[in-house]
């Protein structure tokens, strides 16, 4: 894995929405390598972490999402994902919400932050249902175009700005490229 | 369109809101008609003189027939805390010829809509979709009853009164035999036509307005179940509410392979209905099993089951079966269980011919919504119609005339029964084709970028290669049978084949029970229950609906309806969600209807029917309203919305949503006042209705005994939401069932389970229990002492610890007497 990290993941391959017919219009998704986009949340002045419930399809991804976490960005857990976060004793920065409330949130100016301490530049979304995902973006993408709208899920997310190419397929790939954003951030 | 605020918010105007006393004082005064004050009873309209019933002591309210517009203002009171959300499905338009235009952003498209604009025209035009499905059904049935058994009394029998709510509420009339039912068509239809208008290119273009409009929209969709379903009860003697409605076969091992199978499928039972009545009539139960998809299984088990008078033979629901829901339809058709297929109408696959030719399994279209480019064969002797489909000379044909229909339905599957028993044969998998279709596969999964419940469909060939057919067992129930891997497979793998030989023993003994359904629920049920739903201390109703697009699978029909009833709620179920929790049992064999009672009660659950049979669960809501709290419902919509919003704990899940219909009738629940849960597919819909918790100026309502502005909790604190999780969504309907009037008592219930599902699905109290307690009393008793202690320290809340009692903290104080309303003509003494 260290090896693969050190290497760098291609994550600007297969730029595929993950339902095939997903295609919204003219402006889509660019793909990013970690590091770009790591560069872009580490500038973030209130970034938020969004995971949703795929991560226990996958556990290993709570634990990025906990070393996330640990780097100061908070975490909306959504559906029941909280779960996972119990689980292993890491409440800090953790916020129970469904990913529906958050986006509708999200839209107002005058919304003040789960934390309460105003609203979010940076959003990333990470484990969460694909269509709903994609659904929740669209919303983001048309009513609250200065929320930057970041996906380092396993697809390609066509109503984000910056994505992953769809590595849906490839666990460890796309467990390297996670890797990387972590590293970059915490340097 | 950032965040827009529409400010017409409770403004009421002479033409939309008549003062109570006014409308009480008065006889019926709609628009060009005139009462006479001492003609008690005779209300005289231009050109007509109307006799007004003696027996119905409510006075006309002030909205009979209401308009595009007449009920806008409650709408707006909706919208205007509940804010529309969009996500939208295109960023492009193209319905006119000016198009494509890009609508992203605040981009405008050349006829001057945005996107919000864009997606409100969109949501309309698919609950229209909705609202016409259930309107012309109930516009055919209207026509078939009457020509088959002539005009009937409208007969709910002696435990229901209030006996079509909703026709009374919106139109403000009592029908009184089938044929008054025309009125109530008549005004949906021209309804209908208005709304159709609005969505043609420069005509509407307010998001909030095609709102306005999907609601009325909505509102016009459940009439049109009412109607349906009133017509068939009365017709087809149908349960009027019975608790212990019959418990009825269901599952594809149910249906008797010795005999001719004849599947009925769609939602109009007519033409399924005199199959019946032809197999019973001769005397060919030996010979045939009828089994339903869909709606139309469920109505047709409910056929002359009391016992009244009825012009067709008695208790003939039991002896339908019930194949399954329309998620199964496609396993279902390769299973080679069925030999001869009729369909009626809506949610019939549009490949079912194709699907059953192959097959050669004869298609009968009974209903001209669904000809599948087949021969109008009506008028040609049945004998004849039989040969040509027997002998495999056509595929199907279409015959309108739901006797025939059924004569030829019966017919052809007892006699193509052998004919076809060789296809049947070459039509399943042998285990030499399952292994040679494994080994096709390259692994290349385009079939999991289709696949909406993301099965990894190259993992279970992989495993199944190992000679491990786990994986297709159990993922069988998630796969929605929408067959698009096999429409994406570059090797042209019959994925859903695979499953059927894999699950063939499942199959097999695929038998359950399923309660019949009962029915509209009844006045005496209303009485025993009405006080305990308004002050909580029956946490709510859970109305459990809809489709079979679940996103992980059928199973979690039953535990969301087990987890429920359970917990002392009151659990309905409809359509293809009640079918699919019955494919279930406990330790002892049971099924969730052997588990529990049929009332409407707490720990009880009912199957009220199919889609139209939803109407009874707002008429259910209608009656809380206007059995318990005395409110006058005729014609009097926005009024009982209110009170149901304000005091009636419901929610309702559709957990499977899939058709438009499904979009009318979450909408038509919403304008009453009753929000829902909906899975995550169900952005594709676009619009949902968010309420804002940290906003308190959206949280204030008039108390209707002195018109003060009560600052209330956030509840319910959504109208439509999407859960991705099962667990998301019952969390979710807990917090749904909170109203403002819940007592100490019932908001310490609510607050129990709310808490008690976040302790066991998410581990955790959830962040905004607090928001909810009004009064120590409130506390769930299992968790008081903690829950004080963290609101003293975390919320910083004022606590007097010898007296038990809260100093300050609350939003507001509980009142048992606190009246709340939206509407400012309900204020009892103005200030
Ligand atoms: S209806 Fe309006 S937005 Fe749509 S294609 Fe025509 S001009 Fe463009
Ligand atoms: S038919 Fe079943 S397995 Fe195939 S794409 Fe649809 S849901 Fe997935
Ligand atoms: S698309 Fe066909 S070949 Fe490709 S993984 Fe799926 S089943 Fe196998």
């Amino acid at each position: 894995m260290a090896a693969e990290v050190k290497k760098g993941v291609d994550t600007t391959k297969n730029p595929i929405p993950f339902d095939l017919a997903q295609y919204p219009g003219p402006e889509m998704a660019k793909t990013y390598m970690p590091k770009v986009i790591a560069a872009i949340i580490k500038k973030a002045k209130r970034p938020l972490l969004v995971v949703g419930a795929e991560l226990f399809d996958d556990p290993i991804m709570f634990d990025k999402a906990i070393e996330i976490g640990k780097t100061g960005i908070p975490i909306a857990a959504t559906a029941h994902s909280v779960k996972g976060f119990v689980e292993r004793g890491y409440l800090d920065n953790v916020y129970q919400i469904g990913l529906h409330p958050l986006t509708s949130y999200m839209r107002f100016d005058d919304w003040q932050g789960l934390d309460g301490k105003g609203p979010y530049d940076v959003v990333i979304y990470m484990g969460i249902f694909y269509k709903f995902a994609n659904g929740m973006f669209s919303t983001l993408k048309h009513f609250k175009r200065d929320i930057k709208r970041v996906s380092i899920d396993r697809y390609y997310h066509i109503n984000a700005n910056m994505t992953f190419g769809n590595m849906a397929f490839d666990p460890d790939d796309y467990h390297a490229a996670v890797e990387e954003i972590i590293a970059a951030l915490k340097k | 369109m950032g965040i827009r605020k529409c400010f017409i918010y409770f403004q009421p105007t002479q033409a939309a809101y008549i003062k109570e006393e006014e409308a009480k004082n008065s006889m019926a005064t709609p628009e060009g008609s005139f009462s006479v004050e001492d003609m008690k009873n005779v209300q005289i309209n231009i050109g007509a003189v109307v006799k007004e019933e003696e027996e119905w002591d409510q006075p006309m309210g002030p909205f009979p027939k209401p308009q595009v517009a007449t009920l806008r203002n409650w709408d707006y009171t909706i919208m205007n805390r509940y804010h529309i959300m969009y996500c939208p499905a295109d960023d492009t338009c193209t319905l006119c010829t000016y198009g494509p235009c890009d609508l992203t952003g605040n981009q405008k498209g050349a006829c001057g809509i945005d996107i919000a604009g864009t997606c409100g025209k969109i949501v309309l035009i698919a609950v229209l979709m909705g609202t016409c499905a259930h309107t012309a059904h109930g516009r055919h049935l209207y026509h078939w009853c009457l020509d088959r058994f002539g005009d009937m009394k409208f007969d709910m029998g002696d435990e229901i009164l209030v006996d079509a709510p909703l026709t009374q509420t919106i139109l403000g009339i009592k029908p009184k035999s089938l044929k008054d039912y025309g009125e109530a068509l008549e005004y949906c239809e021209e309804e209908i036509v208005q709304l159709l208008a609005a969505t043609h290119s420069g005509q509407e273009g307010w998001y909030q307005d095609f709102e306005s409009k999907a609601l009325h929209s909505g509102m016009i969709d459940s009439l049109g179940k009412e109607i349906c379903d009133m017509l068939q009860t009365v017709a087809y003697d149908m349960p009027r509410g019975e608790a212990d409605a019959p418990l009825v076969e269901i599952g594809l091992g149910t249906l008797d392979q010795n005999k001719g199978v004849l599947i009925a499928y769609g939602h109009n039972l007519a033409a399924g209905a005199e199959a019946m009545i032809y197999a019973e009539n001769q005397n060919l139960w030996e010979k045939v099993d009828i089994g339903g998809v869909c709606c139309t299984a469920i109505d047709l088990t409910r056929i002359t089951e009391t016992g009244r008078d009825s012009k067709i033979p008695k208790n003939l629901g039991p002896k339908a079966k019930v194949a399954g829901a329309m998620g199964w339809w496609r396993k279902m058709v390769r299973s080679g269980v069925m030999d001869a297929v009729m369909v009626d109408e809506q949610c019939v696959y549009c490949d079912v011919l194709e699907d059953c030719q192959k097959r050669h399994i004869p298609v009968i279209a009974t209903n001209d919504k669904i000809m599948l480019g087949l021969p109008d064969r009506t008028n040609d002797p049945a004998d004849q119609i039989v040969e040509d489909l027997v002998s495999f000379k056509m595929p199907g044909v279409a015959i309108l005339d739901p006797v025939k229909a059924g004569e030829v339905g019966i017919r052809t599957a007892i006699a193509v029964k052998p004919k076809r028993a060789q296809y049947k044969q070459e039509s399943l998998l042998t285990e030499a084709q399952f292994k040679e279709y494994l080994e096709k596969c390259t692994g290349c999964n385009q079939c999991a970028f289709v696949c909406p419940p993301h099965t990894s469909i190259s993992m279970m060939i992989a495993e199944a290669k190992k000679g491990n057919l786990e994986p297709f067992s159990s993922s069988y129930e998630t796969c929605v049978g929408c067959a698009r891997c096999e429409v994406t497979c570059p090797q042209e793998i019959p994925i859903l084949a695979l499953y059927e030989y894999a699950n063939r023993e499942y199959i097999k003994n695929a038998k359950f029970k399923m309660r019949a359904g009962r029915g509209p629920v009844r006045d005496t049920e209303i009485r025993k229950v009405g006080a305990p739903i308004v002050l909580g201390t029956i946490p709510g109703v859970i109305a459990i609906i809809g489709c079979s697009n679940y996103p992980k699978g059928t199973k979690e029909c039953y535990d969301i309806a087990k987890e429920f009833v359970d917990r002392g709620y009151i659990v309905v179920a409809t359509g293809c969600m009640a079918m699919d929790m019955s494919l279930y049992k406990d330790e002892e064999g049971k099924t969730i209807w052997e588990q529990y009672g049929g009332a409407f009660d707490g720990r009880n659950i009912c199957n009220i029917g199919s889609c139209v049979a939803n109407a009874h669960i707002h008429g259910a809501a209608i009656k809380v309203a206007t059995i318990f709290a005395h409110r006058n419902h005729r014609a009097n919509y926005d009024d009982i919305a209110d009170y149901i919003l304000s005091k009636v704990g419901a929610c309702g899940v559709a957990w499977g949503a899939f058709s438009q219909k499904a979009a009318s009738i979450a909408t038509g629940f919403n304008r009453l006042g009753v929000p829902a849960v909906v899975q995550p597919h169900s952005v594709i819909y676009r619009r949902t209705f968010m309420g804002r918790a940290d906003k308190p100026e959206d949280w204030q309502v008039i108390d209707a005994r002195d018109g003060s502005m009560q600052q209330i909790e956030p509840a319910p604190e959504a109208m439509l939401y999407i859960a991705e999780t099962k667990e998301e969504a019952m969390l979710e309907m807990a917090k749904l069932c909170f109203r403002p009037s819940d007592n100490a008592m019932g908001r310490g219930i609510k607050l129990t389970h709310y808490c008690d599902i976040s302790m066991k699905y998410f581990g955790k109290l959830p962040d905004d229990w607090h928001i909810f307690v009004r009064d120590v009393k409130d506390l769930p008793l299992a968790y008081q002492a903690d829950m004080m202690k963290e609101l003293e320290e975390k919320h910083g809340w004022k606590i007097d610890w010898k007296a038990k009692k809260f100093i300050s903290g609350p939003l507001r104080p509980a009142d048992v007497s606190f009246d709340p309303t939206n509407i400012p003509r309900k204020i009892r003494a103005k200030k």
